[in-house]
């Protein structure tokens, strides 16, 4: 069993009255692409948010790269971190490069060869010609992939991505891929949130549905060809939500 | 489907206001309504005047000249109320645009938001009151319809050049300002000259006010009143009816056009490389942190605005009361407004302490820097521009106003407003935070709506009133106790910085998130 590098214990985040995560469980090892899937409103988006920092959590515990995340690692473990958030956060008055430029200061990364590694990266996704274009004129597909670069360009250690093929042409999708597997076969854990089953199925090497708060089903390597002889991923996803069939109700249509 | 649209904006105006702003809201209702009667009232006194016996007998001189003088004094000093107040960022137009979606049709959608935003209460008063005004007057029937047309025609000619004047403000930033200021100061030198020669001039003037209202008849409130007063005949009403009506429906159907073009594509903006030297500098003087910061506060169009208002105030009042022979005027007023302007300098500063970046700053929080890093940061750097104007403020009032006192007086009591304002500003910024949204059609401010400026500005004046009133024998008291307060909060505020970040993680972050 690999080492982890995410481990969850008993996580649990409300709202107010709303509970959304109740203690939640997960273990991601590391150097892996790992896929989170679950229907809307299911709590992923809120546990990205907890591994960010960005939300605070009312009890449980979680560790990343072996540190435990509290207000004394809280530095260290956001040096190491990098995330696409859903929508993602930009700094909209400046333009692409000053934006790429300013996120790399604060993150200390050498200026060496940096413009020539934005400007391939930005040419890889087509957006080198917004390089100097202000962010507020982007559109959602090139801020998403302006977010992306700018993710992978602060060297992570653990990349955590909220949709990131939201809005993204088939084309920049397939290069997202990429990269993806680039960083993964350099050491990059990288957490994956998506509606799209095909991609995280093709991507991811373990698969967690996310229902309700809990993970419902955790999909590794092994369980998932046990599991996928007989039914896709669509099925067994419908299976771990508890869909339940509604055809009927539409018969009017 | 009017009737949904109404409750839809309705709606769109309350869920933006938090309690705070929904009880300013009473108090702006009830000033409207007094605002309503005071003007209709004295509109109706104006015009009376001259026929009532008791007023003929208290005002002897009240000569048939002198009167129409007073009545076009009034009609144009009116215009130019109704030019300041007329509203125009009414109406959330991304919001009312998203009913194109849901199949609105465009031009039905562009008539009703004309008919929503023309319909503002205030808009509303001052018409009604123009027509009041205007018909009393009337002796003729047939002058009826140009009235009525005259104060429709002068109304959208104020909205439509408002409209543009704004955008043209927006786009053209510094040529409008050195516009401004050359007005002003050639204003000034024609004051210059008329106080030099008063009595000269007042003695050479008095004998031609027919002159005088022969000028002020053809200016905007003028021609109103020539609408209804003046005896044109039935063929030339007819002809300026039909002409009015003719220029109104052009100019309706511009704003129609406009409106149309705004909602059907707000969004398509000139895609252009940028260069911004203002941030560059502004990191170097700055800091990333606060340099960021500080940019986004000063490229913002809204502040440009209240950059250009607080650079004329001063230019204009200040030589103003410094030529008034009455000491209070040098010891209370000058100080105040002088001591307002870094005030206001912070309140641009402090008030955007959040809202202008909103989302932005969860991209900061996942940076690898101490959240109370960033925020002092911030704070420092906003208090250092305020800081240097008020520095430069305190030399200027030293050597050319001495007579307001001492120089510890002053340096104590400007710190001592400094700091109110500034723990204000603090409470505000966590307690009446929103997310700042800006159209040309609306406008919401992150932290001060419209109508609590105007508290402030008379929170300003009382504190001016309180810190620079002359006490003779007992400044030492007054010193003693803002000197106190100014050391005891400026400590607390170094010292509790913490307290700034577990406020912002408490009221902002949650609000922030939510928003996403």
């Amino acid at each position: 069993m690999p080492e982890s590098a995410i481990s969850i214990k008993e996580l649990v985040k409300s709202y107010e009255d709303t509970v959304v995560l109740e203690g939640l469980n997960l273990e991601v090892p590391e150097g892996t692409v790992f896929g989170l899937i679950g229907p809307n409103g299911a709590g992923k988006s809120t546990l990205i948010g907890v591994l960010t920092g960005l939300l605070n959590f009312d009890d449980g515990e979680i560790y990343i790269k072996g540190l435990p995340l509290d207000t004394k690692n809280e530095l260290e473990i956001k040096r190491q971190l990098s995330s696409v958030l859903q929508p993602p956060l930009l700094f909209e008055q400046f333009t692409s490069l000053e934006f790429i430029e300013y996120v790399c200061d604060i993150y200390e990364i050498s200026k060496d060869g940096l413009i020539e590694k934005a400007y391939s990266l930005m040419d890889f996704f087509e957006i080198k010609d917004f390089a100097k274009i202000k962010v507020n004129k982007l559109s959602s597909g090139s801020r998403k992939k302006l977010a992306f670069v700018t993710a992978v360009l602060v060297e992570p250690k653990v990349m955590l991505l909220d949709e990131p093929f939201e809005a993204v042409d088939v084309i920049s999708i397939e290069r997202m891929k990429t990269v993806i597997r680039r960083l993964k076969a350099k050491g990059v854990t990288i957490i994956i949130t998506s509606h799209i089953l095909e991609v995280i199925e093709n991507l991811c090497d373990d698969i967690a549905i996310l229902h309700k708060g809990h993970i419902t089903a955790y999909l590794d390597s092994v369980s998932r060809k046990e599991l996928q002889k007989d039914s896709s991923l669509h099925q067994i996803f419908e299976k771990y939500v508890e869909v339940e069939r509604k055809d009927d109700i539409v018969d009017w249509l | 489907m009017f009737s949904r649209l109404l409750l839809l904006n309705w709606r769109i105006f309350l869920s933006n206001l938090n309690r705070f702003q929904l009880l300013l809201m009473i108090g702006y209702i009830m000033f409207l309504a007094i605002m309503l009667v005071n003007l209709i009232g004295t509109a109706i006194v104006v015009v009376l005047m001259d026929t009532d016996p008791w007023m003929q007998m208290q005002m002897p001189w009240l000569t048939p000249t002198v009167y129409m003088f007073i009545l076009l004094v009034f009609a144009n000093t009116y215009w130019v109320m109704h030019f300041s107040f007329t509203n125009l960022r009414l109406l959330n137009i991304e919001e009312n645009r998203k009913l194109l979606g849901f199949g609105f049709p465009l031009k039905r959608l562009a008539r009703y938001m004309m008919v929503i935003s023309f319909c503002h209460p205030v808009n509303i008063i001052y018409n009604f009151t123009w027509m009041v005004f205007l018909l009393v007057q009337v002796r003729e029937a047939y002058k009826i319809p140009v009235v009525i047309s005259g104060v429709l025609l002068n109304y959208v000619l104020i909205y439509s050049i408002k409209h543009r004047f704004l955008q043209i403000v927006e786009r053209r930033f510094i040529a409008v300002v050195i516009g401004f200021l050359i007005l002003v100061f050639s204003l000034f030198q024609m004051m210059a000259l008329f106080s030099e020669n008063k009595s000269k001039l007042l003695f050479e003037i008095i004998p031609r006010v027919e002159t005088v209202n022969e000028f002020l008849s053809w200016i905007p409130g003028g021609l109103l009143i020539q609408s209804a007063r003046t005896d044109y005949g039935f063929q030339n009403a007819l002809v300026m009816f039909v002409f009015m009506t003719v220029l109104i429906v052009f100019i309706l159907l511009d704003h129609f056009n406009k409106t149309c073009e705004g909602l059907h594509k707000p969004a398509l903006r000139k895609i252009e490389e940028a260069s911004s030297n203002l941030w560059n500098v502004l990191r170097k003087l700055l800091g990333r942190n606060a340099g960021k910061y500080y940019y986004y506060v000063m490229i913002h169009p809204y502040n440009r605005l209240q950059v250009l208002t607080l650079a004329i105030i001063p230019i204009i009042y200040v030589p103003l009361l410094m030529n008034l022979e009455y000491e209070i005027a040098k010891t209370i007023a000058i100080p105040t407004i002088l001591a307002g302007i870094p005030v206001a300098l912070l309140a641009m500063g402090m008030a955007n302490m959040y809202g202008y970046e909103n989302r932005e700053l969860l991209l900061h929080l996942q940076f690898p820097v101490k959240l109370e890093k960033q925020l002092k940061e911030r704070f420092l750097g906003v208090i250092i521009l305020p800081l240097l104007v008020f520095y430069v403020i305190t030399v200027f009032e030293l050597l050319v106003i001495p007579e307001i006192g001492e120089a510890i007086n002053i340096f104590v009591a400007n710190t001592f407003m400094f700091l109110c304002f500034m723990l204000l500003f603090i409470w505000s910024s966590y307690y009446q935070y929103q997310k700042a949204t800006y159209s040309s059609f609306s406008y919401k401010h992150p932290i001060i709506s419209q109508k609590v400026t105007f508290a402030i500005s008379f929170t300003i004046f009382s504190v001016g009133y309180l810190v620079f009133v002359p006490l003779n024998g007992l400044e030492w008291y007054r010193l003693t106790i803002m000197g106190t307060v100014i050391i005891v909060m400026g400590v607390y505020l170094w010292r509790h910085m913490d307290v700034l970040v577990n406020l912002f993680k408490k009221r902002i972050l949650m609000r922030i998130w939510s928003e996403l």
